[in-house]
This record gives C-alpha cells, structure tokens and sequence, in this order.
C-alpha cells in the first residue's frame, strides 16, 4: 500500500528519483506494422521482448498497404517498417512518421537456378535488364515476382524494369510521365511482364513458393534469396544464382519509424528497440541472417557461409541503384501496371449463397466485391481491373446456381454485376467443390500462359453435401495447370476444410472478418 | 509496519524539502518562451549544456517546434516569441509581409553549403582537376565545370568510375520545401550563369537548371533525412549530395564511437564560391528580444561550434576547427556568392515544380 503510495507521488520521484521505476519507463506493448521481408526477424525482435519484459507484435502488410495508411490519416500503431523509405515519403504527407533509421539493406536482384543460369549465359559477366526480360520472354524458364503494386519487391523491379527499357531515360537521367506515355515502351514491359509465370502478393511468401514449387528465377531481395538457398540445399535441391542487374538494380532500406500518440512511455521503448537493432551485436545477427549492416559505421563483415560466393553473392561489390522516379512518376507507373501492363489476370469469383450467408455474412460478401467492382475503391487499393482481364462469378450452395462472365473494367458492366451479386438471395446447403471444380475447369480451358489464372472462394460454412475434396483434387490432377485457390473466411468459416484446398493449390487461406481489404489484397497480388 | 510509516515520512520531508529549495534558488526570473525552428537546430536545442545556460544565465526555457523555413514566415505569429529559420531569403520573406521596422532580427549562426561524397569520387575529381586539396580541405576550384558534367549528363565511366551506374548527379533535397535544395539550386544557376543570377539574365540558364534538377527524380523533403541515406545506402547509392557543413560535424560528435570508421570513406567538398546558411532570429515579442541577445553569449556560441558545428554569426568570436575532429573543415570560408533574389529563385523553383 505504501509502496504504491510512494510510486504514485511524482514530485517525489521527480526530485530525488530515489525509486528504481525501470518497469514503469517502458510501455508494455508496441505494434509495428510491418513488411513480410521481416518476418525472419521475428525471432529477434522477440526475444528484446521477453528480455524488457514488454510485447511486441507485428502487422505483417504490403508496402502498398502501408503507403496508402499512412496517406488515409491517423495511424494506429505504434511504429511502421516497410522496406523501402519510398513508402513512407509518398504516403505520409502529414509527417506522422518520427525518428525513422534504416535498419538493414538488402538490394533487390535477379536469382536464377545455376543450371538454367549457365544455359541462357545469365550466370557470369555484365547482366542487363534487357537480357533478363529476352530470356523471360522466349519462355526459357519459369519465372515469379511479386505484384508490383502489392509489394516493394515488385515494384522496385518493375521501376527498374521500365528505367533499363526506357531510351529515353538513360539520356535524361530518371524516368519521367513522358516516357510513360512511350508506346514502344509500354509494349516491351507489357511483354516482359506477360513471361511472368507466377505473380505473388508479398515477397516471403514468394520465396516459400517458389523452394516448394521449383521456380527456376524470381526477382526478390538478396536476403530472401540466400533464405530460399537455405531452404533448397538444405532440400538436396539446386540452389539461385544471384544476379545484380548493372541498370536497373533497386535498394530496400528497411525504414523503421515512430508514430506518436502522446505516450512517452510508448516512445521510450520504441526508442530502446530501435536502439538495439542498431547495435553491433544485432547488426551482426542481422548480416548472419543475409541482411547488410545499416547502422553507420559498423562495417560489413559477411558470413562467407551465409553470403555464399559460389551463390554468384558479391559483397564487395558497390551497390549502384537507378534513380528513382518523382513521386508522381511512381504512382502513375503503378497505375499502368495494374490497368494496362501486367499480364492480364482470369478470375473466378465463387460466392456462398447457402442460407447461413443470410444477413451479415451476405452483406459482408457484397462489400467486398463492391471494393473490387467500384472503380474508385478499387483504384485506391490498386486492385482495379484491367481492360483485358476476366472474371467470373459463380453462384452457389448446395450446386452451382448461377454464372456471371464480365470481359475488361468497363464501369457500367462492373455495377450491372454487382446489382446482381447484391440482390441474389442466399438459401439452401453448402458444396463448396463443385463451384470449385466448375472453376477450375473454365479457367483450365483459356489456354497456357496468356492469363495469370486464380479462383476465389468466399464462404461462411462447412461443406456437408453434394462433392468432395477427392472431386477436387482429381480435377487439379486431371488439369495439370498451377490455378491456385483462395478461400476467404467469412462469418463462422473454420479453416480446417479450406486449409487442405489452399495447399493442395499452392495458395493461402484468408480471413475476411479481421482485414477483408488486406485480404483481398492478398489474394488479387497473386494474379 | 510502525517503523516503515516513521521511514516514508522522514523520506517525505526530505523530498519536499529538496522540491522546495529547488524551486527557491537564486535564478534570474524566469520566462518561456514560445517558437518555431528549422530542423536543423534541434540538436542545439535539445543539447543539456545549452538549456542549462539559457536557464541558469538568463532565466529562459524554450517551448519550440520544428517546422520549414519558409512555411514558418507564412504561418500566422500569434502567441509566438521568435522565429529562427535557416535562410536568409525566409527573413527577406517575413519582412515583405512585417515590414515593422521595431521587429528586430539579427544573424546567429552560419554554415556553409557543402558537397558530401565519398573517397573514391573525390579521387576522381581531383583527377579531373575539378576539386583541389589544400591543407586537408577539398575545395571545389572547377564548379563550372562539375555543374557542366551534371547539366551535360556524362556518366561516371567517363571520369574513371566504372562501379558506379547512370549520369554524374548531386542529390538534393526537394527546392521547394527544404531549404538545403533550394540553396543548392541558387548555387547552381550562379555557377552555370558566371554570376549571381537575376531577373535580366535568369532566362538563360533556367532550362539548364531545371534539366538537371528534374534528372534526380525522387526528392527527400528534409536534409536530415538525405543525409542519413547518404550515410547508409553508400557511394553506390548517393556519390554525392548537398548539405551544411553542420551536418557532418554534429554527426561526428554525437557519433563519436562509429565515426573514426566512417571518416575513412566520408569526405567533405566545399565549393568555391559557396552560398551561406544564415540562421536569423526574428524576435516577436520582448522575450524574443531577451532571446535575441541571449543566444550572443559566447559560451553559446562556442558550444553551437564545437557540439553541433554551427559557425557563428558574430564578428568577433573565433571558430577554431582544431576543436573538431572531423578532418578538412577550414578555419574560414572566404569565397561566398550571395543567393539570387527571392523573386528569381521563387521563378526557379517553379520551373522546376512544373511537370
């Protein structure tokens, strides 16, 4: 009781600070949110936790995501780490982010596996972006990238992409609006982009795939590569070589900033985590963990076995990035990449319409696909479509009721679907399979490599009549094309039936009822 | 239980005895006093030694936030003391809008505009006769012709430096919002035009001006921010950016563990002419005077050179760069331009602002 008393007098502890209040400095909590690059860092970032006694969680997000928070207004958490500094400039016009250090750098490069490699000439001497996007075209070898406007890993290759290609910004300097106006060079990119094989929404979920799936190249941060070579040796498989393109190489930086709420206790243990990661000690464990030093003046001293030369990793090597673009040039480019460039995506949208769906679930449902069907809300999280790309909406509950087919983005086609997904009535039993296979197999028919294909399911319940996961996992045999499926989970959904079709069809289960905006994203970065 | 009831009032006696004489000492009157900064000058006013002698000598505490040049001048003064941009065309700015001639204003701090860059480009430049080394300060003898191999985009292969991709450039910070950048580009358009640019001539060299600028691309908003990535992402990344020489010599100090490896590759270029960041305190009210006279003390102006690397801006106190340790910073800085008038860098600006 006293005790307490005596902590509670602040003119006391401000006088003589006589009581050790180390416990009361710090915040108990922190969250940050944060790009997928770090969820490596986990680990790490745990155990200053555990040994401050506080907690720490992490919002994983694309830096799209985290761009567009910070330019919607006040942010809740209590820190952001995107991956790039860009992100932060663009989006925060109000200044919200404080105190923002670097703590890691790990370029953005080109990995290829060593055979593929040695075969196209990629694997040794001077590499341009112009030799890359030839192989990638003429279909040698298949290849995965992130979304350009999901994640920075894309992105910064995309910009790189079009600074290398463009003719003309080799002689100005920087890419300018004037160059995106370049039919010849939107063509050549448009080409580059259609020999992509496999598009994803983040880049760690990238490197799990592409080990898991055998890609043969991904572009992706040098960190994320030495992390997939890991895996694959590991594996008894061949590993990436690592590929710096000399004109069109890109930097992550790795921003970790402070949003202020008016907590000082919040700051102080920002204030100490940041610290840490800066410390020689950390910093050595990051360059253990592939990432490069940032903390200044801490040099560079790799891990011969983690930064692995006969990986093609060059650590002497001076990191030459192309400039990027004005801040207007950058949006205006990922606008072209998501209407105009990027290979055009077929999408099936399976929706639940049994009677559970009834009320909430039904409206939830409605919402999100008016976010991806009203031009405005869609440009704004960069999930608009494009003019060539598909969609289908399936209808179903105990059997496929309806099947809607929209061609383009035209903005009069996009409302008239929607009136119809907002008005049709749910009732009956659930047989989430069969829309699945129907799915499946129109997407099947479109022919190899002209659409990145991906189906969509988004449903409340439990699957408990007509077909079977065995009906879908012969279909996805009887195919043989990579169509990946994204359940997303509304109202009472339980993962445990949508699990085994995510894995089965190399994709992720997502949950609409925490994030559905996020979840969406995630699921439309991956075609 | 008895005795530790007995202990925490013997312990509260002497607590409120030490809040009680602490309140009770023998300061001069104390006052606070409201204001906006450049941002380049919180370090200086977060330093202890500093607040503990504007408190202890003249009773002053300082309740101020940051905010830009140019907006501070705009931005209404009500309820404000003082005003301390970093840029003389700020004041010029302010006394268009206050021409009360009872406003009084004089300059506290000066630092010279400077190109940070790395040992292998200075190498390269004083291969190229562009830059000279003079008792271990570069100095920037040819601007006109550095300025002609940015305007010109050569590439770094050209001058021998094959490891580094794309166009000789200088990054700057943003012309229209950071002061840095937009002196950099009055430096610019005198070194190109031979002379300090004006409304007669500023014609001539504005497209060149304006190409060169434009070919940077992305632009930071703030010099602090520049310079870190500076520092962190390398030569590769950013061989050479503008700054003030404060910069350097504050990080240096609040570094002093990570700096002796830093200075092996970090170099300093001055170039000749250079353009002064002046730092005029625009007193608001008498507190902002008292302000005014206050931040004259020479034990300020000594620790505003030797902690945080401001030159003063008064005659006769001396800056010794012995008390430095960072290598190359010059005793003085004799050969200054002055900057264009704010009418034609508002021209410039704008230019370049323009799609």
């Amino acid at each position: 009781m006293i005790r307490r008393f005596v902590r509670c007098v602040p003119a006391v502890l401000f006088a003589l600070a006589l009581i050790s209040c180390r416990d009361q400095k710090l915040a108990e909590s922190l969250t940050i949110v944060s790009g997928s690059e770090n969820q490596t860092l986990e680990p790490l970032l745990q155990e200053f936790a555990r040994s401050q006694g506080v907690s720490i969680s992490m919002d994983y997000k694309g830096s799209v995501d985290i761009m567009n928070m910070l330019s919607d207004g006040p942010v809740e958490a209590d820190a952001v780490w995107p991956a790039n500094s860009l992100w932060i400039s663009l989006g925060d016009r109000s200044f919200q982010v404080k105190q923002s250090r670097s703590i890691m750098v790990s370029p953005v490069v080109f990995a290829i596996r060593g055979s593929a490699g040695k075969r196209l000439g990629l694997d040794s001497g001077v590499v341009t972006i112009d030799r890359i996007r030839q192989a990638i075209q003429d279909g040698r070898f298949s290849f995965a990238m992130t979304s350009a406007t999901q994640s920075n890993s894309g992105a910064a290759a995309y910009l790189g992409f079009l600074h290398a290609m463009s003719s003309d910004a080799d002689s100005s300097g920087v890419l300018s609006l004037a160059d995106l106006a370049d039919t010849n060079l939107l063509a050549k990119v448009r080409g580059l982009l259609g020999g992509i094989n496999r598009s994803a929404g983040s880049s760690n979920w990238l490197k799990d795939l592409v080990v898991q799936r055998d890609y043969e190249a991904m572009m992706n941060y040098e960190a994320l590569v030495i992390e997939a070579n890991q895996a694959l040796v590991k594996a008894g498989k061949e590993p990436f070589q690592v590929v710096y393109p000399v004109d069109g190489l890109a930097l992550a930086d790795s921003p970790l900033g402070y949003i202020h709420h008016g907590d000082d206790k919040k700051r102080a243990l920002f204030e100490a985590l940041q610290a840490w990661l800066l410390t020689p000690e950390v910093q050595a464990r990051l360059v253990a963990l592939g990432r490069r030093p940032a903390a200044l003046g801490v040099p560079f001293q790799p891990d011969p076995d983690v930064f692995r030369s006969s990986w093609g990793i060059e650590t002497k090597r001076i990191l030459s990035p192309a400039p990027t673009p004005a801040a207007e040039v950058v949006r205006k480019a990922l606008e072209l990449y998501q209407i105009e460039l990027r290979k055009p995506s077929a999408t099936v949208y399976c929706l639940d319409y049994s009677g559970s769906m009834d009320g909430s679930g039904h409206m939830a449902m409605v919402d999100a696909m008016r976010m991806l069907l009203t031009p405005s809300i869609a440009r704004r999280n960069m999930l608009q479509n494009s003019t060539r790309d598909l969609t289908w909406v399936i209808a179903f509950s105990d059997h496929v009721l309806e099947t809607w087919k929209m061609v383009g983005n035209d903005s009069t086609e996009q409302e008239e679907l929607l009136r119809k997904i907002r008005t049709f009535r749910p009732e009956g039993g659930t047989d989430i399979y069969s829309p699945l296979v129907a799915a499946l197999d129109t997407l099947a028919s479109l022919g190899e490599g002209k659409y990145s294909p991906a189906v969509i399911l988004m449903t409340d319940g439990v699957s408990n009549i007509g077909r079977n996961f065995e009906d879908l996992s012969g279909e996805w045999s009887r195919i043989r094309k990579t169509i990946p499926v994204f359940p997303i989970m509304f109202g009472e959904a339980s993962s445990e039936q949508l699990d085994p079709i995510s894995e089965l069809t190399t994709a992720q289960t997502l949950d609409g009822r925490s994030n559905l905006a996020g979840a969406f994203r995630k699921a439309r970065g991956n075609n | 239980m008895s005795k530790q009831i007995l202990g925490f009032l013997v312990f509260l006696a002497i607590a409120l005895g030490a809040v009680w004489y602490k309140t009770q000492g023998n300061a001069p009157s104390r006052v606070v006093l409201r204001g906006l900064v450049g941002g380049e000058k919180a370090g200086f006013l977060r330093d202890e030694k500093v607040l503990d002698l504007l408190k202890g000598r003249y009773g002053i505490e300082l309740d101020w936030s940051k905010a830009g040049s140019f907006e501070m001048v705009d931005a209404p003064s009500a309820g404000l003391d003082f005003l301390w941009p970093s840029s003389q065309t700020a004041l010029e700015a302010f006394r268009v809008k206050n021409p009360d001639p009872n406003i009084k204003s004089d300059v506290i701090f000066n630092s010279p505009l400077v190109l940070f860059s790395w040992d292998i480009v200075v190498d390269a430049l004083v291969k190229e006769k562009i830059v000279e080394t003079r008792e271990g300060t570069h100095w920037i003898v040819d601007f006109p012709r550095l300025a002609e191999l940015v305007v010109g985009g050569r590439k770094w292969s050209d001058i021998g430096l094959a490891n580094l991709y794309g166009r000789v450039n200088i990054t700057t910070t943003d012309p229209a919002l950071s002061n840095s950048g937009h002196m950099f580009v009055g430096l610019l358009s005198t070194v190109l035009q031979g002379d300090v640019v004006t409304d007669a001539n500023v014609d001539s060299v504005l497209p060149r001006v304006v190409r060169t600028i434009k070919a940077l691309g992305f632009m930071e908003r703030s010099s602090g921010d520049l310079f870190l990535q500076y520092l962190n992402t390398g030569v590769g990344a950013k061989p050479i950016i503008a700054g003030y020489e404060s910069q350097i010599v504050e990080f240096a100090i609040d570094n002093e563990k990570t700096w002796p490896s830093l200075r092996q590759t970090v170099r300093v270029m001055y170039p000749e002419p250079t353009v002064w960041s002046a730092h005029p305190l625009i007193a608001l009210s008498p507190g902002g005077a008292k302000l005014l006279k206050a931040l004259k003390d020479p034990d300020l102006q000594k620790i505003a050179w030797e902690r945080h690397g401001f030159r003063t801006g008064i005659a006769e106190v001396r800056n010794d760069p012995e008390r430095l340790s960072v290598l190359g910073i010059p005793e003085r800085i004799t050969r200054v331009v002055a900057m264009p008038e704010y009418r034609v860098m508002e021209k410039l600006v704008q230019a370049i602002q323009a799609p």
